[in-house]
């Protein structure tokens, strides 16, 4: 072997800080991409250290191996097939219990494993004190205690993965269930014997007994007659418990777990309360966590507002001041018209929008997600989105939806099931983003009154309940709940929330940059060649009849799908003006504003969906969307014009 | 001891879990409770009472050394022996 090169995958429950050790071990040479063929990160990494070219796979933070989600079949799936050489297991030590339940999950993976014990300071500051000497024994595996936000037993730990490797990775003490439990496994790995397994044979043993659907449908395959017996013996096993077979296993695995923890670890009595516990309880309180909530939100886009419109600004005007070079060297023609109204522009536009807005706003987001805040918020928030047929996590990406929502649909991806991502995701789209923001208080807010840009957030709002509440219905599957940990409260590791911010800004300008950069060059070009005029002119039974709109918006809302703010800008420079008054009615600003908020999300969040639910269903949300605002903005424009509404 | 839903404990309070209720047999989906028990949310363990948000919210519950949110329809269906 000349090349020596390592592979080494972190599993471990969320909030463990498995994250935070990945960063410490990988530095900045990190690759964030998606599983092949599936929306769930990958996270990899590559250090060198003593002579090896180590690999490191981050898998996503679960707390079972079972088939749950599409993030625990990715991870068994990996650990099972791609063999990596080692398999670490981070470890929250203040939660040791539950922690274990998934080790020794992984154990009967027959994983190549070692353990981190992280957060041991955490642990001790709640009064738990644990002999990792002794974790050590009873599980048969290596384990070194870490503090990973502190650096802390990263190098011993690294140490110990590749001694552990080099001296050939030690056998991990398998636990035993009850003795009915374990002479049916003993059967069942009897029938299966010669069968060709990508898993250990035991494990896949205990998977039939657990009901396992994607072990069934492998086994089927291989073997229908153990299959036929596993089914046969689990209901034994339910007859003599009283309980559902897979119920009666988890509950053996999590006894044992509760026991090894028991044994290892001492519970100090007479511990003061922690500050981060009376954060906790002051931030899910009854009454007073709703408007703190509000407060951290609204501070939050106070924040992210007041910063990126002043760096907005600046950019802006540093960046057009170039034009006067571009017209010196291109001249006026077509070409400068192309290069700098298309192709520069289009850029422009992406600097001043994504470096501005977006670096604090993933910043302000992964402070709030890593200190554990928005585990709170989404508990508070549990029954209002139980209305629209989710859970409170869905409230994260929502929240996010304000910004922009291009994060808010790769963010659906917090959401357990397809269905809950999909339905999360048409939610997302529909929420009034920065820019959209921006029309309607540039026209409605400034012009009609703040009272009127409040009456389209609750229009909004009231769309987005209706249209939520009718996927819902129109979406098969399961009914979805709020099964959630809420992490104690930490400060948030910094390096992982710049690095966090900085894969982020760079996944967006991946989607966005080419897109817009296109777009704006093709827009350009079509207007040069003058088909503006027929384009509005085609459009005009839509805008003018229909909605009652000037004609010229017909074009305008096609620009939109650019950037929705582009709508205000252009409107101004088409109608010469930025004295709207004079020349809409103040409905038609209101109908203007409402069915810009509405009619489709822009072209990078178009590109978003199609990575998170494809081609597809990206079509059919951006489809939906337009047919659902023309048809609102003539209802209500009907309505409020049979009203008198805002006819002054 | 009673047996009542785990969503009628009290703040405070403690129960043992005494069932699940949900026809999940074997072979049949059973995602959300297969979740639940995977979060150790077992038969014979014990839960307490932390929190229950107002307006039919969630509940949180303190759970083999950790704290659990969990919505009120799911919570409803896990069935606590508590002493009263």
């Amino acid at each position: 072997m000349t090349e020596k090169r390592l592979r080494i995958a972190l599993a471990g429950n969320a909030n463990v800080g498995k994250s935070v050790i990945f960063n410490q071990l990988t530095g900045l040479h990190q690759h964030i991409g998606n599983w092949p063929g599936k929306t769930v990160e990958k996270a990899e990494g590559t250090l060198h250290f003593r002579g090896y070219t180590i690999d490191v796979i981050d898998l996503p933070g679960i707390y079972s191996l079972s088939t749950f989600s599409l993030e625990e079949l990715i991870s068994r799936e990996y650990i099972a097939a791609e063999k990596p050489d080692l398999v670490i297991n981070v470890v929250d030590a203040s939660a040791l219990e539950r922690n274990l339940f998934f080790t020794l999950q992984l154990i009967e993976l027959e994983a190549p494993l070692i353990m981190a014990l992280n957060q041991i300071d955490m642990a001790e500051k709640k009064g738990i004190k644990i002999d990792h000497k002794k974790l050590e024994e009873v599980l048969g595996i290596p384990v070194v205690p870490t503090i990973a936000v502190r650096g802390k037993g990263i190098y011993e730990l690294l140490n110990k993965a590749i001694e552990t490797i080099e001296k050939g990775v030690p056998r991990a003490n398998v636990i035993k269930y009850g003795v009915e439990i374990e002479e049916r496994i003993e059967k069942l790995i009897e029938e299966l014997k010669g069968a060709q397994l990508k898993y250990p044979v035991r494990w896949v043993a205990i998977k039939l007994l657990e009901g396992d659907e994607q072990v069934e449908r492998e086994i089927r395959k291989i073997s229908p007659r153990a299959l036929k017996l596993a089914e046969k013996l689990a209901s034994e096993i339910e007859r003599i418990h009283g309980h559902p077979c897979p119920t009666v296993i988890t509950s053996e695995r999590y006894e044992a777990a509760g026991r090894i923890a028991r044994e290892v670890q001492r519970i100090l009595p007479g511990i003061k309360p922690l500050i981060s516990e009376r954060i906790h309880d002051l931030t899910t309180h009854k009454i007073l966590g709703y408007p703190i909530m509000v407060l951290v939100v609204l501070g939050a886009l106070q924040a992210i507002f007041t910063f990126g419109g002043f760096t907005s600004e600046i950019l802006g005007t540093l960046l057009y001041s170039y034009e006067p070079l571009f017209e010196s060297i291109l001249g006026l023609g077509p070409l400068k018209v192309i290069v700098w109204g298309g192709l520069m522009e289009g850029l422009i536009a992406n600097i001043t929008i994504a470096l501005p807005y977006l670096i604090p706003f993933y910043l302000i987001l992964y402070i709030l997600e890593d200190s554990g805040y928005l585990a709170r918020a989404a508990f508070l928030m549990d029954t209002i989105m139980h209305k629209i047929g989710l859970h409170g996590k869905a409230f994260i990406p929502i929240m996010l939806g304000y910004g922009c929502n291009v994060p808010a649909c790769l963010g659906c991806r917090i959401m357990e099931t397809e269905r809950e991502r999909l339905l999360t995701g048409f939610v997302v789209t529909l929420i009034p983003c920065a820019a959209r923001t921006a029309v309607i208080l540039g026209l409605v807010g400034s012009f009609l009154g703040i009272q009127w840009a409040l009456a389209l957030y609750i229009i909004n709002l009231a769309i987005v309940f209706i249209l939520g509440r009718i996927a819902f219905k129109m979406l098969p599957g399961e009914p979805t709940a709020l099964i959630m940990e809420m992490p104690d409260y930490k400060i948030p590791h910094a390096k992982t929330v710049l690095k966090q911010t900085w894969f982020r800004l760079w996944e967006f300008l991946k989607i966005s940059f080419p897109l817009i950069i296109a777009s704006s060059t093709i827009i350009k070009l079509i207007e040069m060649l003058g088909f503006l005029d027929s384009i509005s002119k085609a459009l005009s039974p839509i805008t003018v009849w229909w909605l009652g709109l000037p004609e010229i918006t017909g074009v305008i809302l096609i620009f939109g799908v650019l950037r929705k703010e582009l709508t205000l800008i252009m409107l101004a420079s088409l109608l010469g003006t930025t004295d709207f008054q004079s020349i809409l009615t103040p409905l038609q600003m209101f109908i203007f504003a409402l069915v810009v908020m509405l009619y489709i999300p822009c072209v990078a969040t178009i590109a978003a969906c199609v990575r998170e639910f494809g081609w597809r269903r990206a079509l059919v949300i951006a489809l939906v969307e337009i047919l659902f605002a023309i048809l609102a903005g003539g209802i209500i424009y009907r309505l409020m014009a049979a009203f008198n509404m805002l006819s002054g | 001891m009673v047996e009542v839903p785990l969503t009628d404990l009290r703040e405070g309070e403690t129960g043992i879990i005494t069932s699940i209720k949900a026809g999940f047999g074997h072979g049949k989906r059973w995602g959300l409770l297969k979740r639940l028990v995977d979060m150790g949310l077992t038969p014979g363990t014990k839960v307490t009472m932390v929190k229950s948000a107002p307006l039919n919210g969630p509940v949180e519950i303190y759970v083999r050394g950790y704290r659990l949110a969990l919505g009120r329809g799911m919570a409803k269906r896990i069935t606590v022996e508590v002493q009263r």
